[in-house]
């Protein structure tokens, strides 16, 4: 089922989303319902419609046509409902001078039309989670990169959204605060929170999201758990046979079986498209041991989401 | 129900009383009145023969008040639009603006909080000059309540001068183009004002103003004029009860907003509302529900 079919228990429904700028169309009829709780992996080349689709549904952009609703609120996009159950961290994070990490969160929570002594203290317990306890009286400008993303997650975090939307927010960060920017997401992730991610860090996002959509040209190719996408893209699995010996009776053996495609066949390597079941290969590697066929290796071939992109997006340079 | 500060005002303030702006703003400002006071009172004893002669100069001394009011309404007028201006196109160019609309204020809570932090900046400057202004007060004549007055009136202008200002602000992508952009309305709403009336004398005969005078109500210029003169002759612009102007002369609502204060107060509240149109429009500006397609971002 791919997550444009999911629509019980989903936090953000999109419905047939379009935005044209002049005779551009930069959304062109997106439709997409995002499960409560996911991790959602926003893909796609630049240009590709992703911040724009952000946009719309943070209420910074007027959509031309569709709708975007959240949860099972009728909320209007752009309306104070609507603003509360989002918390939005843009892919650039502009900075006051003169103004203390304390101070920062004290003024989007009165944003948010929150009471001091509640901004406080959970500022306490979100610079906690995102390791920045110690600079609570730090001016926001003289913090690195990494810790303003943390910072602006933080921020984000501050009025208890139920969906959280990161607009590209790895980029610019060096190796170290992308690993730490994971590992907060992984945790919020774990504690239930619905989190949106547009990015063009596939392999980061391999390892994070438990489903993705991939957009191009404006359009959703396709959505659902990252598995189940790798599994109907590639039309199954691709196995490797490394064989010492009896390789034409493991060829023969091979073609015997129903849902198996042998794609190449080496000296010592047989390699298949298998569709069935783990059953179905257990059984057919039995045959070939049982047939004096001599294995020195097996192994299932994992699909990459870098693999998965360009060749549904037919190979767009990012 | 407990009050509550408009966050954007605190932050401003915050923002601003740590920076040596402020500070520097506030030395230029205290340091133009004091050279204006100084050649006020040169000119006075000019006028007046000198300390020891028989020269009224401490009834002349009144005219410090007006002069240093003016003095003060017109840095007042220059220094707004600065900050304003810059205010929204500033939030842009930081990239703080999109983040401020995706929290529960209101597109008019912002501009409101723009505008309100920028009257309380200047309000600083005004009650930092007020030992300066008092020095006219010290030799009587002049009621300390004009001192209240006088402080409205800046609150006043400080609303207008802001919200044409946070007007070019939300129109313009840049600072320095909103800045020169407010400077233009300034032209508009100070000059053009006078243009209706000119009209009527140049193409009417026997002198009949018809309401073209009306449009001066919004004028800050003219509003000040009549300010400064009632509180320092009692009299108005059009004379005792409008004695100045032919009944005959004028439209009907022009005769009648000339008597006494009338046209003060009128004055003071068709600017207020102008003020206010200006704050609704450039709200409407920033709201992206209401722009009419978007434009395409660059990353």
């Amino acid at each position: 089922m791919s997550l444009c079919d999911s629509i019980g228990g989903s936090m953000l429904y999109i419905n047939n989303l379009t935005k044209n700028y002049g005779s551009f169309t930069a959304v062109n009829h997106l439709t997409l319902h995002i499960p409560e709780g996911d991790l959602f992996g926003f893909v796609g080349p630049n240009g590709a419609g992703k911040t724009t689709t952000i946009r719309i549904v943070c209420g910074l952009l007027r959509a031309s046509g569709g709708s975007v609703r959240i949860g099972s609120t009728a909320a209007a996009v752009g309306s104070k409902e609507m603003k509360r159950m989002i918390g939005y961290v843009p892919d650039f994070f502009g900075v006051y001078d003169n103004l203390k990490v304390r101070e920062y969160m004290d003024m989007y929570g009165s944003m948010y039309g929150m009471y001091s002594r509640d901004i406080a203290k959970l500022t306490d317990d979100l610079l906690e989670l995102v390791n920045l306890s110690d600079k609570k009286e730090v001016y926001v400008d003289t913090l690195s990169r990494g810790m303003k993303q943390r910072l602006c997650v933080a921020r984000a975090l501050l009025h208890n959204p139920r969906l959280l939307i990161l607009d590209e927010p790895s980029s610019g960060l060096d190796p170290r605060a992308r690993v730490e920017m994971k590992e907060l997401l992984k945790n919020l992730h774990s504690m239930g929170k619905t989190i949106v991610i547009s990015s063009h860090i596939l392999s980061e996002l391999s390892e994070m999201c438990n489903s993705i959509g991939i957009m191009n040209r404006g359009q959703l190719i396709t959505a659902g758990r990252i598995e189940d996408i790798m599994q109907q893209i590639s039309g199954g699995k691709r196995i490797h046979i490394q064989i010492a010996s009896g390789r034409e009776i493991a060829v023969r053996i091979l073609k015997e079986q129903v849902g198996v495609e042998i794609e190449s066949v080496r000296e010592n390597e047989i390699i298949i498209l298998h569709s069935g079941t783990d059953e179905e290969i257990s059984a057919f590697i039995g045959l070939m041991i049982q047939n004096q066929v001599v294995l020195t290796g097996f192994y299932r071939e994992e699909g990459s989401l870098e693999a998965l992109f360009m060749q549904l997006t037919g190979g767009d340079a990012q | 129900m407990k009050l509550r500060w408009n966050p954007i005002v605190k932050k401003d303030l915050q923002v601003a009383a740590r920076s040596m702006r402020l500070s520097w703003g506030l030395f230029a400002y205290e340091a133009v009145l004091t050279m204006v006071f100084l050649l006020a009172l040169a000119i006075i004893q000019q006028v007046s023969g000198s300390f020891y002669s028989n020269g009224n100069v401490y009834g002349r001394l009144i005219y410090l008040f007006p002069v240093l009011s003016i003095a003060q309404v017109c840095i007042v007028a220059l220094i707004v639009p600065v900050i304003t201006a810059s205010a929204i196109s500033g939030e842009r160019e930081r990239q703080t603006f999109d983040i401020m609309l995706t929290t529960c204020m209101s597109p008019f809570s912002i501009i409101l909080g723009k505008v309100g932090s920028a009257v309380l900046r200047i309000l600083f400057f005004v009650v930092a000059g007020m030992p300066i202004m008092a020095l006219a007060f010290v030799v009587g004549g002049l009621s300390w309540s004009y001192l209240f007055y006088f402080v409205l009136t800046i609150i006043l202008l400080s609303v207008l001068s802001g919200s044409i200002g946070i007007l070019c602000s939300s129109i313009c992508r840049r600072s320095i183009t909103a800045v020169i952009l407010s400077y233009v309305f300034y032209f508009v709403i100070y000059v053009l004002t006078f243009f209706p009336m000119l009209l009527e004398y140049l193409f009417t005969t026997g002198g009949w103003m018809g309401e073209s005078m009306l449009f001066l109500l919004f004028n800050p210029i003219i509003f000040y004029e009549e300010f400064f003169m009632q509180l320092m002759t009692g009299e108005s612009l059009f004379g005792v009860e409008g004695s100045n102007m032919a009944r005959n002369g004028v439209g009907f609502l022009t005769y009648y907003l000339s008597q006494g204060k009338v046209w003060l107060f009128s004055s003071a509240a068709c600017i207020f509302i102008l003020a206010f149109l200006f704050m609704l429009a450039a709200a409407w500006k920033v709201n992206p529900m209401h722009s009419s397609s978007g434009r395409r971002r660059k990353k």
